[in-house]
């Protein structure tokens, strides 16, 4: 903990950026107590758990003032190890804020400054982003694909398209009966489901259609001079010159050329 | 790696590392009076016995001696208003025991808030019977004016 607060604290004064403070318990736990007139220290500070809450100090604080998040720019230009270290300092410090948080809801306390955790999620997002990308650049180098998680559209029990996200099995779909019975489909009963489902989506198409015409048929009612070119932008798939000489478009108007 | 997607295990593969493991554990106070070495943690339904004692070992370097968690169910409740029912996320509670000799006590967090939060409000009252003080000071030769009427 000691090297990895060296590490971050040259970090810290480059960039300025919210680096979590490193537990005061930790830095006490240096100091040697040999003199046996010293009482030993309380068993109920227990060094690992006690980072589990935040430095005494800001226990009786209103509020307390940090940083900004990490961002992409700052922690591209940091090596990999810089990069796993502090990842586990972000994950420590979200580990902290929350149960401050859990205990705070339940003493029925306001929990201080909580946008804290919103900027270690941000970092954490952001550093996980960086890790990504240089992933994706090793793999795209060394085997000319990016190492992500292969995907693609199929077709499911029911006939509807969805993304899925490809894993590794040990037995190849061909030869699982197992899944067959319970993912396979009665091929007749989709395609009858496929029928009528898209007879829905037409019909919903139609309905929309119908109503726009309608909607346009009593604008013209209401302001016969209307921008057309802007009208049939709006409503694509309108007639316009059909819907303008319907009964329904004309207004209570003089006529133009009497 | 980062993707975190991870090929299936064979036997005779190298083992699979985790190396940036998103997992998160809160501390909690236990419901019940429990031994002086006995922990409670709240982790995410996901981790298994073995994560949470890794992740304890590893990271935050507690020696822990078992663990015995349990998945709970989030709390379900009904929307005073409209009625309709809300529920809170599942979770796994996990008991650690430490080894022998080691114990933990859930420190104090709220009462020295309270007090810190007494002491300001009376720094707020103090300051405010004080300015009263010095308006009264102020207006002792006349009586009943108004406050914005002199300078």
């Amino acid at each position: 903990m000691n090297k990895l607060s060296r590490v971050l604290g040259v970090v810290r004064n480059q960039l300025a950026t919210y680096v979590p403070r490193i537990n005061a318990t930790t830095q006490a736990a240096v100091a040697p107590t040999a003199d046996p007139k010293v009482p030993a220290p309380a068993k109920d500070k227990h060094e690992g758990l006690m980072e589990f809450f935040d430095v005494k100090e800001n226990w009786t604080t209103n509020e307390v003032r940090v940083g900004r998040s990490w961002r992409k720019e700052e922690l591209r230009i940091k090596s990999n190890q810089d990069l796993h270290k502090l990842w586990y300092v972000l994950l420590k410090e979200r580990n902290m804020l929350l149960t401050m948080q859990h205990e705070m809801n339940e003493k029925w306390e306001p929990f201080q400054s909580p946008e804290r955790i919103d900027k270690v999620h941000e970092s954490m997002v952001n550093l996980e982003e960086v890790v990504r990308e240089r992933n994706r650049a090793y793999y795209l180098l060394e085997t000319g694909e990016t190492g992500e998680r292969p995907g693609r559209v199929e077709t499911n029990k029911v006939g509807m398209h969805y993304f899925f996200k490809a894993s590794e099995h040990v037995v190849p779909p061909e030869h699982n009966n197992h899944w067959f019975k319970k993912f396979g489909c009665n091929r007749r009963e989709v395609a009858k489901f496929r029928l009528y489902y898209n007879e829905k989506i037409w019909l919903g198409r139609l309905k929309e259609k119908n109503r726009n015409t309608r909607h346009v048929m009593k604008l013209y009612k209401r302001f016969p001079d209307l921008d057309e070119e802007a009208l049939q932008a709006e409503y694509p798939d309108v007639n316009l010159e059909r819907v303008k000489r319907w009964n329904g478009a004309q207004g209570h108007f003089m006529p133009r050329n009497l | 790696m980062s993707t975190r997607w991870y090929p299936i295990y064979q036997r005779g593969n190298p083992q699979l590392r985790v190396f940036l493991p998103n997992f998160w554990m809160k501390l909690v106070r236990p419901e019940h009076k429990q031994p002086e070495n006995i922990v409670r943690f709240i982790t995410p339904t996901q981790m298994s016995d073995h994560d949470i004692k890794q992740y304890l070992e590893k990271i935050y370097k507690v020696e822990v001696a078992s663990v015995k968690s349990k998945i709970k169910e989030g709390l379900i409740k009904r929307q005073r208003f409209r009625g309709y029912i809300i529920k809170e996320p599942d979770y796994r509670e996990a008991m650690i025991t430490l080894p022998p000799g080691q114990t933990f006590k859930f420190p104090d967090i709220s009462t020295e808030k309270e007090k810190r939060d007494d002491d300001e409000i009376k720094k707020f009252q103090d300051a405010a019977s004080q300015s009263f003080d010095k308006f009264k000071e102020m207006n002792k030769d006349r009586p009943g004016v108004p406050g914005w009427f002199s300078v």
